[in-house]
């Protein structure tokens, strides 16, 4: 770890944000009074998911509209929402999704939008100087051509390659402010030193680095100051020394959490789903078993396997090996259909996209899974369909006008419960959930909240994976924590702290040895 | 969630450069990436096949008349692949092709028009529908297929609206002269053609401009975050499709010497068959103009052979849906092979 440099030129202030907040319908994401941003240094960003450490990120490249406040680059003001304007005043951004155009070749992704500075024509490609200038950009930030062949088409290529193509892009646009966001990812050890060594030499020759880690060494060891996000805030502003794991684990995770009235663990009740050995693409080995009106959490970082195991025993993921047994009955699932005759229901994590028809009635909406229930032959029953559906809503509680009226005019938290009415009414036996609050407002929290209780009191057995550990800590009997596809680690409602089940998220011990058959190499 | 494509951490830097393989694999990946090459050898193939049957397939004057039918399709096939590219569809060039020689004639013989004059309104009125087109597809996110079906039902409509169903008798000679010439023994239209795909594979892959439409086609969101003008670049393909299908138009007067306002829609299908036999993505970002070249030429060779053959008329249509069924059937297993790389 490097000391914070004394040279003057770190005390310029490179960018100056001022009061910059934003907000998702209810809830403020980000809300920072006063953040500078100095010259000459790495700085790391850590913070639980949904921290906003992504939304400051856009909000300073332009790619995220900033409700308010004031952001300065080197004294001019930055323009929300303009990914050109932050372009011009050299705020670059290296996402995670990388914006390559697979079809066209590494060249013409690195030189995007550009012509190479020595193109002999204005409007012509000059193919060689475009070639030439491709292969700079790659040995400038320490690859060789020859590992990176620049006329490949960049589909062929694998993910790894392709993040560092999106760093080398980035880099060769000279920015002033360099936003890496969780740039090692889906890099190996060696590249991951690389993009390191770089965010450092960026900033030794004077440049900054926004730096966002979700391993915490990394971050500890590149960083000359360290910001930690917690519910949108800027909690802690450390210096390298004092940035120790456990430091930036409790700052992450907040001081003391109001756990729940711990709950009664089911015992003796029939095991519902038994998992064993289950791999999938990007998971596991997984070992698991959830009992009936037992609620189980499944926590971890983003891409640790929380959605891809509820997706594989959904059906909608195939298994690549391993078995399950549902209520002793093996299961091996071709699809999601197989899913809900076995009396599985999924709630899935992006409610407008995969659970809704937003103009299409609340009464189609929640009765959709059980029409060929309440239906004569193939012939629907008007009536019985809106009794179904008025039975449905008094049910979950939805609170409305009519059945009627479009599902996509009600509050987030009453669409929601919407869905778990239309669950529900498939009488499941195991209930999955992927973010069941994602987007809804705390009161509405609570109400879901309550009705997964509900679920498990009526005898479900309910799997549900969160970014939030306060849900999972308050609403599960145990608590699976996923790391790389794994379950590292299953904790007891007792024994479940942040602490412990951040650092099992975190975990770097074992990350090291041979990793699962993630084989997402397009 | 969008991290999925969590990796195993790897111990080695990843060479990208593909292992050494059977050279079948080599091969499957030369024709995945190149998929023109398989239009061409295809084109070769069904040429030799059907001219060692039919002896008149390959005399001069045949091949005179499939140039000029060339230069229908093909030049629609050019512009059609340059709104596809975009991730588009031009529905329109057929009824627009057919109502370009309604108005075309109609200028030189009701409103007495001398006929270059004529051409280049007709061609001026094309390009502003093209751009009308482009217009509603950027600013007010109008589906493709929905903004030139209107321009399709329109056009159709026009063409015997000006004409009340009757054909337009006494154009210009100069309209013949286009379509009849030959240089050498060379048709004028399959020369224009062949002007056609020069201009638009050197734009494509020569300029920046080019480029920067295969970008948009390919990821627009990319492209639009490296600063290329999308609306713009994506208004130009409508632009030149909608231009190309007039100067079509105009070509076909010429050839039957009336303007007929039956002519024209239907076209489309072709132009768009052509494409995709030529290895142009419907998805947008692929394809290139030698393939769309040689998915016209094929696609008239077989239209011609069959006919050389005495197939009965009625069963060409079937064939033609038939090569293009295999090739969107082609067109996938290649997408299989890339994997998630694309949707």
């Amino acid at each position: 770890m490097t000391e914070v440099p004394t040279d003057p030129r770190s005390r310029a202030v490179v960018a100056r944000l001022r009061g910059v907040h934003k907000s998702y319908g209810p809830v403020r994401v980000l809300d920072l009074p006063e953040l500078d941003l100095h010259a000459g240094q790495v700085i790391g960003v850590v913070g639980e998911n949904g921290a906003g450490k992504s939304t400051l990120m856009g909000t300073l490249a332009g790619s995220v509209r900033r409700d308010g406040g004031t952001i300065e680059v080197d004294g001019a003001a930055l323009e929300p929402g303009s990914t050109e304007a932050a372009g011009r005043l050299g705020v670059t951004m290296v996402s995670q999704e990388f914006p390559l155009v697979g079809q066209m070749s590494v060249a013409e992704n690195l030189l995007l939008g550009r012509r190479p500075r020595r193109s002999r024509g204005r409007y012509l490609v000059d193919s060689r100087a475009l070639r030439a200038e491709a292969e700079e950009m790659l040995a400038e930030i320490g690859l060789s051509a020859a590992a990176i062949p620049v006329n490949r088409q960049v589909r062929a290529l694998p993910v790894p390659t392709r993040q560092m193509i999106e760093i080398a892009k980035a880099w060769g646009r000279r920015p002033r402010l360099l936003i890496l966001d969780e740039p090692t990812s889906s890099l190996g050890p060696v590249e991951a030193a690389m993009v390191l060594g770089l965010a450092r030499r960026h900033a030794e020759g004077g440049g900054t680095v926004l730096f966002i880690g979700h391993r915490l060494d990394e971050v500890r060891e590149v960083s000359d100051r360290v910001l930690v996000l917690r519910n949108g805030r800027l909690v802690a502003d450390l210096q390298p020394g004092e940035a120790t794991e456990e430091r930036l684990i409790r700052e992450m995770v907040g001081g003391e959490i109001a756990h729940a009235a711990p709950k009664a663990r089911p015992t003796g009740s029939d095991v519902v789903l038994r998992i064993e050995e289950l791999t999938a693409d990007g998971l596991g080995p997984v070992t698991l078993e959830v009992r009936a009106g037992e609620i189980v959490g499944l926590a971890g970082l983003m891409g640790s396997g929380r959605s891809r195991l509820i997706h594989t025993v959904a059906g909608a993921q195939p298994a690549t090996g391993g078995r399950m047994w549902l209520a002793d009955t093996a299961y091996a699932p071709r699809g999601p259909r197989d899913g809900t005759t076995a009396g599985i229901a999924l709630i899935p994590e992006d409610r407008k996209e995969q659970s809704l028809v937003p103009f299409a009635s609340i009464s189609s909406n929640v009765t959709v899974s059980i029409l060929e229930r309440i239906s004569r032959g193939v012939l629907l029953e008007p009536r019985r369909q809106r009794d179904e559906a008025q039975a449905i809503a008094a049910h979950v509680n939805v609170r409305m006008q009519s059945v009627e009226q479009p599902i996509g005019s009600l509050s987030g938290g009453n669409q929601q419960r919407a869905i778990f009415g239309r669950a529900f009414a498939t009488r499941p036996r195991l209930l999955l959930l992927d973010e069941p609050t994602r987007g809804v407002d705390v009161g509405a929290k609570a109400e879901i909240y309550e009705l997964i209780d509900r679920a498990a009191d009526e005898g479900m057995a309910v799997l549900v994976a969160s970014s939030e550990l306060e849900e999972l800590l308050s609403i599960c009997h145990r608590i699976a924590v996923m790391n790389h596809g794994r379950t590292v680690e299953v904790i007891d409602h007792g024994d479940a702290t942040k602490e412990r089940i951040m650092t099992a998220a975190a975990g770097t011990a074992n990350l090291t040895t041979t990793a699962p058959g993630n084989g997402a190499i397009a | 969630m969008t991290a999925q494509s969590q990796l195993a951490p790897q111990e080695t830097v990843p060479d990208p450069r593909p292992r050494p393989r059977a050279s079948g694999a080599r091969l499957l990946r030369t024709l995945a990436e190149s998929p023109e090459a398989g239009v061409i050898i295809a084109c070769v193939v069904v040429f030799v096949v059907i001219a060692a049957k039919a002896p008149t397939y390959s005399s001069v004057a045949n091949l005179q008349v499939m140039g000029r039918d060339l230069a229908q399709v093909g030049i629609l096939a050019i512009g059609e692949s340059l709104v596809i590219l975009t991730g588009g569809i031009d529905l329109s060039v057929g009824a627009l092709a057919g109502l370009a020689g309604i108005l075309a004639a109609w200028f030189n013989v009701d409103a007495g028009l001398p006929a270059p004059v004529a051409i280049l309104i007709t061609l001026v009125i094309c390009a502003a529908i093209g751009l009308w087109h482009g217009a509603m597809v950027t600013r007010l996110n109008v589906p493709p297929f929905v903004i030139t079906l209107v321009t399709f039902t329109v056009a159709q409509g026009l063409s015997l609206a000006i004409t009340s169903g009757t054909p337009i008798n006494g154009i210009d000679p100069l309209f013949s002269n286009l379509s009849a010439y030959y240089i050498d023994t060379v048709p004028v239209p399959a020369l224009l053609f062949v002007a056609a795909a020069v201009v638009a594979w050197f734009a494509l892959e020569r300029t920046y401009i080019g480029r920067q439409i295969y970008a948009v086609g390919g990821n627009k969101e990319a492209a639009r975050l490296a600063g290329i003008p999308t609306g713009r670049r994506i208004t130009s393909t409508y632009v030149a499709s909608s231009a190309l299908a007039g100067l079509v138009g105009i070509l076909v007067i010429g050839r039957m010497n009336v303007a007929d306002p039956s002519v024209g829609p239907g076209w489309e299908l072709i132009a768009i068959a052509a494409a995709v036999v030529g290895g142009v993505s419907l998805f947008g970002g692929e394809g290139r103009i030698a393939g769309i070249a040689a998915g016209a030429i094929l696609l008239e060779l077989i239209a011609n052979g069959l006919l050389a053959l005495h197939v009965s008329p009625y069963f060409q249509q079937v064939v033609q849906g038939a090569v293009l069924g295999v090739a969107i059937l082609l067109d996938r297993v290649r997408a299989n092979y890339f994997g998630r790389g694309r949707r």
